[in-house]
């Protein structure tokens, strides 16, 4: 029996918010995800942590929500932020007139906002088109979403949080009106299980509808798929927007070694669709090289898709003219005490949006304690002594990066693994600089069921290579940790068909010829067609 | 007659090769290192039909094939000829294979899954590991991409019951502080030390019916190292294939380079060829970029051997758009979204995008849209020609040899 006071559904941004929010204030709650941890849109956007600016000249109150939460976040979350800086560009073609609203916009929601001049522009982002008319810095950074939720559940931890995932609900259970608790599939065994709580909060994103109906409620969730471009370098140093009226493919974010190129807005039913096509992929292009005149002539790591949970409420519109603000339902007034659903929002105010969930939450429950998320930092960061220690056996590349992944406690024990055993300092993954200690310290975690929830945690498999030659070898590395209970050859397949999904509706250029040498490895060397008799 | 061969994977390597012997004047321009060294060297005729069923006679599945085949242009006389031509190099240069068209050898792979091929070196002829009483699977302390644990599960499944299998790990004394590749470990074997040390650590396992199953280590002199090994085990031993790049494909490579330094073919490298210089129907020359300048090599037969996606010879921009970029010959392709790949990466169905290439005619002269030639002393061989999925029938080193013999056996105006 688990002895909980509120159930949270969903493991996206919201939900590890939220689960984190309320555990601080000393309630017993309880997470739980179908899937891995953002293995919905918190795990598939372009990783832009936003200014304001995108939403300065449409939704002021927006923009300030972004403001406001950017410089918390970075205070509280720096291990998952890049620092880049952002800068909006107008370019030749595009209306004056939309740039005086939005400056007006970024004013009035207080949005910093610097002009530069071209040649200022030029010198910081080469890459720029030529037909740039004007451009602005903003405060825009990168934000990796994969850390984050899981920073947010290590943190949660230390309050006591509880969190399942690969858990489905399967029934809300209530009586006399009220919430009672729910029930759950246990999604790699199969096996079924009942919580009871006081609460539930449906933080499902695009699958909120869905999750309301199990209480018998309606929720009109529009699934908005977003499609992003990975490409396998660095094209710009700082996030650049299009300052211009939203659009598709305007936005680039630089993450480590890769830049984002997003996004598309595209009304779908099934929130399973994160399909992309060949046509997306072109539009995507068509746009970004606009702005980026020479981007063609990069390789398309892959192609992914995302989607937004937009709310509609009764009357309103879908697609980009639909709020990218959130909503608390409250469902006392449908009649049903306890349960709340939160929809719509965006990645970069989820800490708000948890704020206020859990505000009301708390008033439910008769909680008074105030809301501590802004003030605490999410993990603690190994000390400069540690890293200068550790710098003997970690590869150098991966030193910075390895840190921000693992926090300190786990820093130290892949430290130590690598200085005790030589062993554990060879590489699974050479795209990333990932030696076997760490995968082995993310594949010993109870909640690494599979390669991809290794690949999120580490980033194995993201790199250049997509796959080709970590997947053999994290599998290895898998299998050895469960003790050969896995079987590795089926373990790499699926893996290596993850990653496909993304390469296929970019097949050209050096995706291309990427794709023919993990063909000519795994068909060719490895004959992993003939894994079976 | 004045031959130019343009590529030094595999195929060109063996044009040129049988160009020579027959009496040109080769010359050969290579822009890069070539794929040899990633190549497995395993010559895989064809191992799957074409809704992966597997092959067990490669001389009676070739017949079977459509049309557009490249092996049916070819035809099984030159697939033949170019295989025997093939074992006789290796064989008179230190790494005899073993093989033949009407059964398929079982070559065991790193992850311990059988890969079905035509001919090998000795050493990675898995036959003996049927008749083994006992598997003994060998890891090196500190060798990347071999797991001799994956190996054991997996080979337990394609292996006769009763046959036991157990692991052991050998430390050859490499030092060094980065990943040990195989081919660090075939280095090591090379020399004297390194190959003590292995049979040092080998030797108390050598017992009556052991079979010894190893990465691919045993040295990049030929079979040199294989034979010393089992004549001082008495027992047989047995490499697997491996990752990129290949200790084969090494050993292949060094085949070539003594070979051509002995019956003298021109080997040009790092020099890029960018354009053909046409007249009408007639490849008269080709430009290439060397180091400083522009070189034109005039011939009269040129053998296209540049390769597909992998290999560089033919390129796709973006989609729809695929380029032959020396001579601008036409590529053909599958069209629409739909027939140019798979749901799945691997499958039960060859993928569309792996069998675009050049079209020819039974000659391989490369042909355009109506099927006419295009220019009758250009040959075009390897994974330059369309038509098949090398990496889904595994044939892709077959059709290498095959057309690379083909396109040089045949004598030009």
């Amino acid at each position: 029996m688990e002895d909980i006071r509120v159930l949270i559904i969903g493991g996206g941004a919201t939900g590890v918010g939220i689960l984190r929010d309320l555990c601080m204030r000393g309630i017993p709650s309880l997470l739980v995800e179908k899937g891995d941890l953002t293995n919905g849109a918190s795990g598939r956007f372009h990783g832009l942590l936003h200014s304001g600016g995108r939403y300065a000249a449409k939704d002021r109150e927006a923009a300030k929500e972004c403001i406001e939460e950017n410089i918390i976040l970075r205070r509280i979350g720096a291990d998952f932020i890049e620092e880049t800086e952002g800068m909006f560009v107008r370019l030749t073609s595009d209306d004056p007139l939309y740039k005086d609203a939005w400056l007006e916009g970024c004013e009035e929601s207080g949005v910093p906002v610097m002009p530069i001049t071209l040649t200022e522009a030029k010198e910081i982002e080469p890459a720029l088109s030529p037909n740039a008319a004007e451009a602005f810095l903003v405060q825009d950074a990168a934000i990796d979403g994969f850390r984050m939720a899981w920073q947010n559940i290590a943190s949660a931890k230390n309050y006591g949080a509880k969190f399942w995932t690969y858990h489905e609900v399967i029934e809300i259970l209530s009586e006399n009106g009220k919430i009672k608790g729910a029930k759950l599939r246990d999604n790699i065994t199969g096996e079924e299980k009942t919580v009871y709580c006081e609460i539930v909060v449906n933080a499902a994103g695009a699958w909120a509808g869905k999750v309301a109906a199990l209480a018998g409620l309606s929720v009109r969730v529009q699934p908005d798929k977003g499609a992003l471009i990975a490409f396998n370098r660095r094209i710009v140093n700082r996030v650049i927007n299009r300052l211009h009226k939203a659009s598709d493919g305007d936005i680039f974010v630089p993450h480590g070694p890769v830049t984002i190129l997003g996004t598309s807005s595209i009304s779908v039913d099934d929130p399973e669709d994160t399909s992309t096509s060949r046509e997306e992929v072109e539009r995507l292009m068509r746009v970004g090289e606009e702005m980026i005149p020479g981007l063609r002539n990069n390789r398309i790591l892959r192609v992914y898709a995302g989607l937004r949970p937009l709310y509609i409420p009764e009357g309103g519109v879908a697609g980009r003219g639909a709020s990218r603000g959130f909503a608390i339902l409250d469902h006392e007034k449908d009649g049903l005490w306890g349960m709340f659903t939160i929809v719509g929002g965006k990645f970069t105010t989820y800490r708000l949006m948890a704020e206020k969930l859990s505000d009301q939450v708390a008033k439910k429950l008769n909680n008074t304690e105030p809301c501590r998320t802004a003030e605490e930092t999410l993990v603690n960061a190994p000390t400069e002594d540690e890293k200068e220690s550790a710098k003997k056996y970690f590869p150098a590349f991966g030193l910075d990066i390895a840190t921000h992944r693992l926090g300190r406690v786990r820093f130290a024990r892949v430290s130590k693994a690598l200085k005790k055993f030589p062993s554990k300092r060879i590489l699974v993954c050479e795209c990333e600089n990932i030696t076997l200690a760490e995968v082995e310290e993310i594949a010993n975690e109870e909640t690494t069921h599979n390669l991809d929830d290794l690949r999120r945690r580490t980033r194995i498999g993201m790199g250049t290579c997509q796959g080709a030659f970590c997947a053999l070898r994290a599998a290895a590395a898998y299998y050895r940790v469960k003790k050969g209970k896995v079987n590795a050859v089926k373990e790499m397949r699926r893996f290596l068909e993850g990653r496909w999904k993304g390469i296929r509706p970019a097949l050209f250029g050096n995706a291309l010829r990427e794709t023919e040498l993990t063909r000519a490895i795994y068909e060719l060397s490895f004959n992993i067609e003939g894994e079976m008799p | 007659m004045k031959t130019i061969v343009i590529g030094s994977g595999l195929a060109g390597l063996m044009a040129a090769y049988i160009s020579k012997k027959r009496g040109d004047d080769v010359t050969l321009l290579a822009s890069g290192a070539g794929t040899l060294a990633q190549n497995s060297g395993c010559i895989d005729i064809l191992a799957y039909t074409k809704d992966k069923t597997p092959v067990t006679s490669p001389r009676e599945a070739i017949e079977s094939l459509p049309e557009t085949h490249p092996y049916k242009k070819i035809g099984i006389k030159n697939i033949e000829a170019a295989t025997k031509e093939f074992l006789s190099l290796v064989s008179s240069y230190g790494l005899p294979y073993c093989g033949d068209l009407d059964g398929v050898i079982k070559v065991s792979t790193p992850i311990g899954t059988l890969k079905s091929t035509s001919y090998v070196p000795y050493s990675m002829n898995g036959a003996a590991l049927f008749d083994a009483k006992k598997i003994v699977i060998v890891d090196v302390e500190r060798l990347k991409d071999f797991y001799g644990d994956i190996l054991r599960d997996n080979l337990t499944k394609h292996l006769p019951q009763g046959i036991e299998l157990e692991n052991i790990t050998i430390d050859l004394s490499i030092n060094g502080a980065r990943d040990v590749s195989t081919i660090d470990a075939a280095k090591r074997v090379d020399l004297k030390e390194g190959f003590d040390k292995l049979v040092e650590e080998l030797r108390p396992h050598a017992k009556e019916g052991v079979v010894f199953l190893l990465p691919q280590i045993l040295g990049l002199r030929g079979d040199k190292a294989y034979k010393a090994l089992i004549e001082v085990l008495k027992t047989p031993v047995v490499e697997t294939t491996c990752l990129p790049s290949s200790v084969n494909g090494m050993r292949l490579v060094r085949i070539f380079c003594r070979a051509f330094s002995d019956i003298g073919i021109n080997y040009v490298e790092n020099t890029r060829v960018i354009r053909g210089v046409i007249d009408k129907s007639r490849v008269e020359a080709v430009v290439a970029k060397a180091m400083a300048r522009n070189v034109k090599y005039e011939g009269d037969k040129f053998i296209l051997a540049t390769g597909g996606f992998l290999g560089g010879g033919i390129t796709l921009e973006s989609f729809n758009n695929a380029r032959e970029s020396i001579f601008r010959l036409p590529v053909w392709m599958p069209e629409g979204e739909k027939n140019w790949s798979n749901e799945k990466l691997f499958g039960s169905c060859p993928q569309g995008f792996a069998t675009a290439g050049i079209m020819t005619d039974n000659a391989l002269r490369p042909v355009d849209r109506h099927k006419s030639v295009i220019y009758e002393n250009l040959f075009v061989i390897g994974r330059n020609l369309g038509g098949y999925d090398l990496f889904f029938e595994h044939s892709g080193n077959g059709v290498a040899l095959a057309s690379a013999y083909h396109a040089a056996v045949q004598s030009v105006k």
